[in-house]
């Protein structure tokens, strides 16, 4: 007690350190694989994906990413054990944080395909382990969040799966597809709208102290969507048919109806993004505040302050514009093969995939699941190649990356404490 | 541990395979498209001629070795594929048999010095013309490459190349009727002939035919291709 008592000023200005540096991670790489197809397929400039990551990633952060922030700050680790000896839950917290971050960097700057969230649970897990004792890790809690990794992409691949065929038999295996494209476009933005919208309204905001009964959520989960497709319409109705394009390629014309079309798939991949993965920045943030504010409570059960969000959301927009933007760029060069009507279906599959989790609590990786979804669309014949060593190489990147986060965030845990006393 | 240092979404996402097999088949219909000219200059025994088209020929030929072996060193078979690996690589196989083919009739033709018998002459017109017309056909087949990926090998597109499909079949059936034609015309005139040349006239005439038979192969594993 008498630590938190002496340093509790400092031990916050690490935690918004260590936060800072861990969200501008994710902001630097995880958020560019989520928003690279649409700046890929020419739906968004770099400077409008920018600018729809701040929006959406903070509007994702504060409406729908509740749930996971309170799974990573409380839901992961017991801390009934150690309720004399709060400082010791403050500590691990900060070096789950941080070794999160560091392996983060390595990796990133390896080229690993590795997982913001995967770093952050193998972390959390490795402190508590040593930190508290093995019974102190909620296993039935990291069970679940485990298979969720496993099942969230199939999910998602599924849902993309469905919906390339759905654009087939409507749009592409037509007489005239142009004018389908233009006639079915305004319900697939519909769709973005309504399934994201429907999914964070569904049974209200409680901790936006917005209450909704199911049809009230419904309906404004419609109005929402009316909304897009108003807009959408705006953009679609002025795409012409390129004679010169389809001479070529029969579905030029076509696919240029689709392009429009990811700039809502675009915003959504960035609300999900949000609500999903800025969490595992701030989570941890959030209890060390908690703790220490509330002068030693490990059990948190104050709320969450709104500033914490704008930390995270900061450090995102911190790291998008210092070295995103570049990733952002590589991604979009490197994945032109995803024309925009495949590019749509994978991105409202893996947003609504996340969003989904992020509603029950489930911290997933946004770009395993936009993997699985690009999956999806291969599996319906849609896509020229796909190198499945891929697949491997994240199965290879969990194995490595539980255990690289654990170790680390002991390594950091005894440190603190060895500093702090 | 890692082999591949890339972001996953763009380690996923590989090249088109059918790009490079639509490119190689352009190349290969150049060089076919020189048959016409060759014989051409042979008939008028221009032997300049006959050499620089059989240069270009020779050009088209190893440009288009060159996409195959690019080609089959970029399939490796972790790929996910809409459709089966070999096929494809049989695929680019038979066009490119296609080139040899052409190389093959174009080097007799310089090493030789050959002059054409009258009478197999309209027989050897309609040849030339009918392997015009498959080769032209199966390039538009393999121009449908790529749209039909995109509606996932089925429906409309399926249908219409289906059709073209059958087209290349007809014509190929067309040109066996020819090929027996200049056959049994070249073997009427036979005895007037210097044997050696005989022997060497059946020999182009058989390579020619079997330009159309590689159509048809290809005609066949792009009926492969749609029965997935």
């Amino acid at each position: 007690m008498e630590v938190i008592a002496a340093y509790g000023t400092i031990l916050i200005a690490l935690a918004v350190i260590f936060g800072l540096y861990m969200t501008w991670g994710i902001g630097a790489n995880d958020l560019a694989n989520a928003m690279g197809t649409s700046v890929g397929a020419g739906a968004v400039t770099v400077k409008q994906a920018i600018g729809i990551a701040i929006v959406f990633e903070f509007a994702g952060a504060v409406i729908a990413g509740g749930n996971v922030t309170k799974t990573i700050r409380k839901g992961i680790i017991d801390p009934t054990n150690i309720i004399a000896t709060p400082e010791i839950l403050v500590y691990g917290m900060l070096a789950a944080l941080l070794a999160a971050a560091v392996w983060l960097m390595i990796a990133s700057s390896r080229g690993w395909p590795v997982s913001t969230t995967h770093s952050i649970v193998g972390a959390l897990i490795g402190f508590a382990v040593v930190g508290i004792g093995p019974d102190a890790v909620n296993w039935g809690k990291v069970g679940k969040i485990v298979a969720s990794w496993v099942i969230s992409p199939v999910i998602g691949g599924t849902i993309a799966f469905l919906l390339v065929m759905s654009t087939r038999k409507l749009i592409f295996n037509t007489e005239n597809p142009l004018k389908n494209a233009k006639r079915y476009a305004p319900f697939y933005i519909f769709l973005v709208g309504f399934v994201i919208s429907l999914v964070t309204l569904f049974k209200g905001l409680k901790h936006l102290n917005v209450e909704l009964t199911g049809p009230q959520s419904f309906g404004l989960a419609i109005c929402i969507g009316l909304l897009a497709s108003a807009l959408g319409w705006f953009f679609i109705r002025k795409v012409k048919e390129d004679p010169e394009a389809d001479r070529d390629f029969h579905f030029a014309s076509v696919e240029k109806v689709f392009t429009p079309m990811m700039l809502f798939t675009a915003c959504a991949m960035a609300f999900a993004h949000g609500s999903n993965d800025v969490a595992n920045g701030i989570g941890p943030l959030a209890a060390v505040i908690s703790i220490v504010t509330s002068g030693g409570e490990v059990m948190q059960s104050s709320k969450m302050p709104i500033w914490i969000l704008f930390v995270g959301g900061t450090g995102i927009v911190l790291g998008l514009v210092t070295l995103g933007y570049k990733v952002m760029l590589t991604v979009g060069t490197k994945i032109t093969e995803l024309t925009p009507s495949r590019g749509f279906c994978a991105e409202l599959a893996a947003a609504s995939t996340v969003v989904l989790a992020s509603r029950t609590g489930l911290p997933v990786s946004t770009t395993h699941i936009l993997v699985g979804a690009v999956l999806g669309v291969g599996l319906a014949r849609g896509i020229g190649a796909l190198d499945l060593r891929v697949i491997l190489n994240i199965i290879v990147s969990w194995i490595v990356t539980l255990p690289a986060g654990a170790i680390m965030a002991m390594v950091f845990f005894f440190f603190l404490k060895g500093v702090f006393g | 541990m890692v082999a591949m240092s890339t972001n996953p979404l763009a380690g996923l996402l590989r090249k088109s395979p059918f790009k490079p097999i639509q490119e190689h088949m352009r190349t290969v219909f150049s060089c076919v498209m020189l048959l016409p000219a060759l014989f051409d200059a042979l008939y008028r025994n221009e032997q300049k001629e006959v050499g620089e088209l059989a240069r270009q020929i020779a050009d088209l030929e190893s440009e288009a070795d060159r996409i195959k072996s690019t080609y089959r060193q970029n399939m490796p078979n972790t790929l996910l594929l809409p459709v089966d690996r070999k096929d494809l690589l049989s695929l680019i196989h038979e066009q490119d048999s296609v080139a040899d083919g052409v190389e093959k009739i174009s080097q007799i033709l310089t090493n030789r010095y050959m002059t054409v018998p009258d009478a197999i002459k309209p027989g050897l017109d309609e040849l030339l013309e009918g392997t015009m017309e498959i080769i032209t056909q199966a390039k538009s087949m393999i121009e449908e490459l790529d749209e039909l990926v995109h509606v996932g090998f089925s429906g409309r597109e399926h249908d219409k190349v289906t059709g073209m499909i059958a087209g290349v079949r007809k014509s190929e059936h067309n040109i066996d009727k020819i090929l027996k034609n200049v056959n049994r015309t070249l073997f009427s005139i036979e005895k007037e002939l210097e044997p050696v040349s005989v022997m060497f006239w059946y020999k182009i005439i058989e390579e020619v035919g079997d330009l159309s038979d590689h159509a048809e192969n290809m005609a066949d594993r792009l009926l492969l291709f749609l029965s997935k």
